[in-house]
């Protein structure tokens, strides 16, 4: 087979907007900006940077100063705080953590999928006003709903259950997920399900094997979200599940706040590190996953 | 394999009419393309047949069975989509076993007709490879032999080739044929291209605006159009339709055409008796117009101007005005004509087409 060019496939340089002759009047504006805009927008980064960065100077330092304080304080090289962290519960608490961000992420992954398809691709009645009220509902604050959960989790003895507990940490998440994942389902083009459906493929194959993985992106970006949405959860499982072998992290920090009406900084700054470490992990594998790889490239099309 | 029947079948997307009260038998075995300009209905008809639509009248029939509300998984036919509409995070071998391992096949099974298809078609060296990686053949060809793999009871195609270069079209419509001949699988085939319609069909399908105009072989679709849009449609370059007049000379039914009085006889003359007065379009096919020397034999002549010359070789297209109308006829190589210079041409009355200018019906 000999390689082909392909009608609709023209070269893109043609079209571009962009005027690179030395001379015109955009050239010499990038050539002759004055050198003092640049210093001052430097300046700016670097004072935003340092707001940013010095907390997080503070956490490394303290976490391994064992007489930490609010203030800065000169590099120690202990581990006496993580160790009491962990006496303090900090592996439990984050395997909690584990487990209500882990349901809830795939509790709301696969409500959101199911019915972001259905969404982007069968007639349902009312659509347009479905949508607006599922993007009313992402910016509803979750307190409102909290007291009527509350009572419904009463009544049904629901309370003090680490999975109801994420159940309902997954549905906080559900609105947004649906609208992100509708729209990456809009953008598969219909041939491919219809392709898979006269080769035999009923609803679910179809959305097994075709459009889940062509959205797998999308997925995973709505996963991550999620997941980062209920690993910081506070108040739902404060309220939901207050028996105290299920504290998640969250919860869990605010006992070095309180704990004999004085904070200890050092522990805290330990657990705080101890608590982000997953959080860091999922955005490392997200990045990898999310740079550019949402595309049908030759799927369709010449 | 099986039959293919559509009985009265009309489409409508909210109260616009896409196909309109169609009716088409494909016999078993048969090639049937259907084609017409964009906008025809063609695809929607082919998309009913698929069960990606359902008819909003009438039925739709494969091996005899009505398929209207069997959904496109039970219908067992097989697809080639014009973007191929390959599965991108699937190799080519899986792109090909796709359906084979929805349908649950033994794994032995799956390996060895892929392979085999693979090899038939001139794809076994890429079966490791993403469709992003594949050129436009080849993808064409991975999207073809999924449907082979499919063993249905019907192919439908629909624009396969419209996205491939003009050799490749070449070389695919050939390979088409050849894997038709070779798996006599009842195929309806969807192409706005008139030549692949001719060169392909065993009986081609020719709809406009949602109705279907005429279903003949393609020579016959040629040589004998039921109306004026097939006539049209149907060779290149185009037919040349000229507006007429009958009129009447004594009893002789006669059509004035140009600058000449065609008597007519026989059947068309006892339909012209009818119609003193009424207009007509006259087709003449661009090669049965003959350059000739002036005032000679019998033939209708007329004498115009070269207004353009296209010489393509193996024969050149010479346009001629006479008076307000534009012939366009199909002369040798090397005529020696030079443009702006008189010409007279001539045709065979025999041959010219007589079209109801009102209705488009063909006349004789």
């Amino acid at each position: 087979m000999t390689s082909t060019s392909l009608p609709g496939q023209l070269p893109d340089a043609t079209d571009s907007p962009v005027d690179t002759r030395p001379g015109r009047p955009a050239a010499r504006r990038v050539r002759g900006e004055p050198g003092g805009h640049k210093i001052i927008v430097s300046v700016i980064m670097a004072v935003l940077g340092m707001a940013f960065l010095l907390p997080l100077v503070w956490l490394i330092l303290a976490a391994l100063n064992p007489h930490a304080t609010s203030g800065l304080s000169s590099p120690a090289f202990s581990l006496d705080n993580f160790r009491a962290a962990f006496q303090a519960g900090a592996g439990r608490a984050i395997a909690n953590s584990l487990y209500l961000a882990g349901v809830s992420t795939v509790v709301a992954t696969v409500v959101s999928t199911l019915a972001g398809y259905v969404l982007s691709r069968h007639y349902v009645p009312l659509k347009g006003l479905l949508l607006v009220g599922v993007i009313f509902l992402t910016g509803l604050p979750v307190t409102l709903l909290l007291i009527p959960i509350y009572q419904i989790f009463v009544k049904i003895n629901w309370l003090n259950s680490p999975f109801y507990t994420s159940l309902v940490l997954g549905a906080t998440s559900v609105p947004f997920a649906i609208w992100l994942l509708k729209n990456f389902i809009d953008q598969v083009p219909r041939d491919f399900e219809e392709a898979a459906a006269v080769e035999g493929s009923g609803q679910f194959q179809i959305l097994l094997r075709v459009v889940v993985p062509l959205i797998m992106p999308g997925i995973l970006v709505s996963a991550i979200l999620t997941f980062i949405n209920s690993w910081g959860a506070f108040l739902i499982p404060l309220v939901l599940d207050s028996s105290p072998g299920d504290t998640p992290g969250a919860v869990g920090i605010y006992e070095f706040i309180t704990a004999n009406g004085q904070v200890q900084f050092g522990p805290l700054a330990a657990y705080g590190i101890l608590f982000s470490v997953p959080v860091i992990i999922m955005y490392i594998i997200s990045s990898r996953w999310l740079s550019g790889s949402f595309s049908f490239a030759g799927g369709v099309k010449g | 394999m099986a039959t293919i029947s559509l009985e009265g079948v009309t489409k409508s997307f909210k109260g616009k009419t896409a196909v309109q009260d169609v009716d088409l038998e494909v016999a078993d075995g048969q090639f049937m393309i259907i084609v017409g300009p964009s906008g025809c209905g063609k695809t929607t008809t082919l998309r009913m047949l698929a069960g990606f639509e359902k008819p909003t009248q009438g039925q739709v029939r494969i091996g005899g069975k009505v398929m209207n509300d069997v959904p496109p998984k039970d219908r067992d036919v097989a697809m080639v989509f014009q973007n191929y509409a390959l599965l991108p995070h699937l190799t080519v071998e899986k792109n090909l076993s796709f359906g084979m391992r929805i349908r649950r096949e033994p794994r032995k099974a799956i390996e060895r007709e892929v392979r085999a298809v693979a090899e038939m078609l001139g794809i076994a060296s890429l079966l490791g490879r993403k469709p992003a990686e594949l050129s436009g053949g080849e993808r064409q060809r991975v999207a073809l032999g999924r449907a082979l793999l499919r063993k249905p009871q019907a192919f439908l195609l629909d624009e396969p080739l419209s996205n491939l270069d003009a050799a490749l079209r070449a070389q695919m419509r050939f390979e088409l044929k050849r894997i038709h001949a070779q798996f006599p699988v009842t195929t309806v085939y969807v192409t706005h291209d008139q030549v692949e319609a001719m060169t392909m069909a065993d009986q081609i399908a020719l709809m406009n605006e949602g109705r279907l105009q005429q279903v003949a072989p393609p020579e016959r679709l040629y040589s004998e159009p039921s109306n004026a849009f097939v006539a049209g449609f149907i060779g290149s370059p185009k037919i040349n339709l000229v507006p007429a007049t009958v009129l009447r000379d004594g009893e002789q039914p006669v059509i004035s055409l140009l600058s000449c009085r065609v008597p007519v006889n026989g059947d068309l003359g006892s339909v012209l008796q009818r119609m003193d007065g009424d207009a007509v379009t006259i087709g003449l096919r661009p090669e049965e117009i003959q350059p000739c020397p002036a005032g000679s034999n019998g033939r209708p002549a007329f004498q115009g101007l070269v207004e353009l010359i296209e010489p393509l070789g193996s024969e050149t297209h010479v346009s001629v005005r006479v008076g307000e109308e534009i012939l366009i006829c199909r002369f040798p190589p090397r005529s020696g004509l030079e443009t702006g210079a008189t010409i007279n041409v001539q045709f065979d009355p025999q041959q010219m087409k007589v079209f109801d200018t009102a209705s488009g019906l063909r006349l004789g």
